[in-house]
């Protein structure tokens, strides 16, 4: 029952979220239509770092776990065309921590991820490229990529 | 006669009941019927030496006194064993009431308790009922003054700002208003100025945290509100 493993772990993940999380950050499971809810998929905000061009902007997260976890980390998405050298078209995030293969572990929690693509927003990394806009525009117009940045928070303002 | 009528007409309806139809003149009724008697005498007998334990109850509960205070004396012994030269600081009372009073005065206490048990079992009903009294009215005084905090459950909820955490422990059942003034007048903010929300979601002052399944140490999130 690696299901009971995966869904045991997120519910101390969740408790331990609720005592205690970073300001600005949101993360919980999934409400269904019939009023349960979901451990297998979270929906999770992450605060643009202040003093970085990503002030001010709340961006929209999914986590998607698999039964797997936490052997495998989950799939992180962020809105579907996302401005980010390191996020595919699809809105995945492509991060080390987050590769089942080179920097995943399974002690890894919730909250190291989400404090880890914050990092990652203003911290981009050339030699992973995921899209092309994102990527060309930080490698050939610094100034041009940083409006488009600014420009992009303001897109996702505080839900409250 | 008459049960065997009856299960003859059972065993015209049902087929398998003639087995049981075979079966039932080996099974004596007569011979039941007295153990249900002897039954209904055990009851009786079970009923009436009630009172008797009812009178022991106050023997009971004074034994169970001293036997506490006579464990009090054991706790504090051991205290001394483990924390042997120097005072312990934080059970100070304790310690200080046994110093001073030595266990000359509690062993006499426990006599002179004793005593009073003792004139206490020889007096008769009326006794006894005085006794309960006065031990009940305490009892319903001290139920009267805690039920009330009792039934308003309390939780303990974290207000976090940019640069930290500040607690306060609310009813559950209380207005989130009265939170917030709290908030606000600790940090001396216009609560005007102020969102609060709970996973994302901004809470309203009509909610409650019974409303949104709040648990002890959640965390609200007080942001400031950009003119």
């Amino acid at each position: 029952m690696s299901g009971g493993i995966a869904r045991g772990r997120l519910a101390e993940e969740r408790k331990a979220w609720r005592k205690n999380h970073p300001h600005g950050f949101v993360a919980k499971p999934e409400m269904q239509p019939d009023g349960t809810v979901n451990l297998m998929v979270w929906h999770c905000t992450i605060p643009g770092k202040a003093g970085t061009d990503w002030e001010g902007g709340y961006f929209p997260l999914t986590l998607h776990f698999s039964e797997d976890y936490p052997s495998k980390p989950p799939k992180c998405k962020l809105p579907q065309g996302f401005f980010h050298p390191n996020v595919y078209p699809s809105g995945t995030v492509c991060l080390s921590i987050l590769n089942e293969d080179s920097g995943w572990r399974p002690a890894i929690t919730v909250k190291q991820i989400l404090v880890g693509i914050q990092d990652l927003l203003d911290s981009p990394n050339p030699a992973d490229p995921a899209q092309t806009e994102g990527y060309h525009l930080f490698i050939q117009d610094v100034a041009e990529y940083k409006r488009r940045v600014r420009q992009q928070a303001k897109q996702f303002p505080p839900l409250v | 006669m008459k049960r065997r009528g009856q299960s003859i007409q059972i065993s015209e309806s049902i087929m398998a009941d003639s087995a049981t139809d075979d079966l039932e003149p080996l099974f004596d009724y007569r011979r039941v019927q007295p153990r249900d008697f002897v039954s209904i005498d055990d009851d009786d007998s079970d009923t009436s030496p009630d009172p008797s334990p009812k009178r022991k109850k106050v023997p009971d509960a004074a034994v169970k006194k001293v036997d506490e205070e006579v464990e009090v004396i054991k706790v504090v012994d051991h205290e001394e064993d483990w924390l042997p030269p120097p005072p312990p600081p934080p059970p100070k009372v304790s310690a200080g009431v046994q110093n001073k009073h030595g266990e000359d005065s509690t062993i006499k206490e426990l006599r002179r308790k004793k005593e009073e048990l003792v004139s206490l079992v020889s007096f008769a009903q009326s006794a006894k009922d005085l006794f309960q009294e006065v031990e009940k009215r305490p009892e319903a005084e001290t139920e009267q003054l805690s039920n009330p905090h009792c039934e308003r459950a309390k939780i303990v909820i974290s207000i976090q700002d940019k640069d930290g955490i500040k607690q306060f422990r609310i009813y559950v059942d209380d207005k989130f208003e009265r939170l917030f003034k709290m908030y606000a007048d600790k940090v001396k903010l216009d609560v005007q100025s102020l969102v609060f929300s709970f996973d994302g979601d901004k809470i309203g002052p009509a909610a409650t945290p019974n409303d949104l399944g709040m648990e002890d140490n959640d965390i609200i999130e007080v942001h400031l509100k950009k003119i």
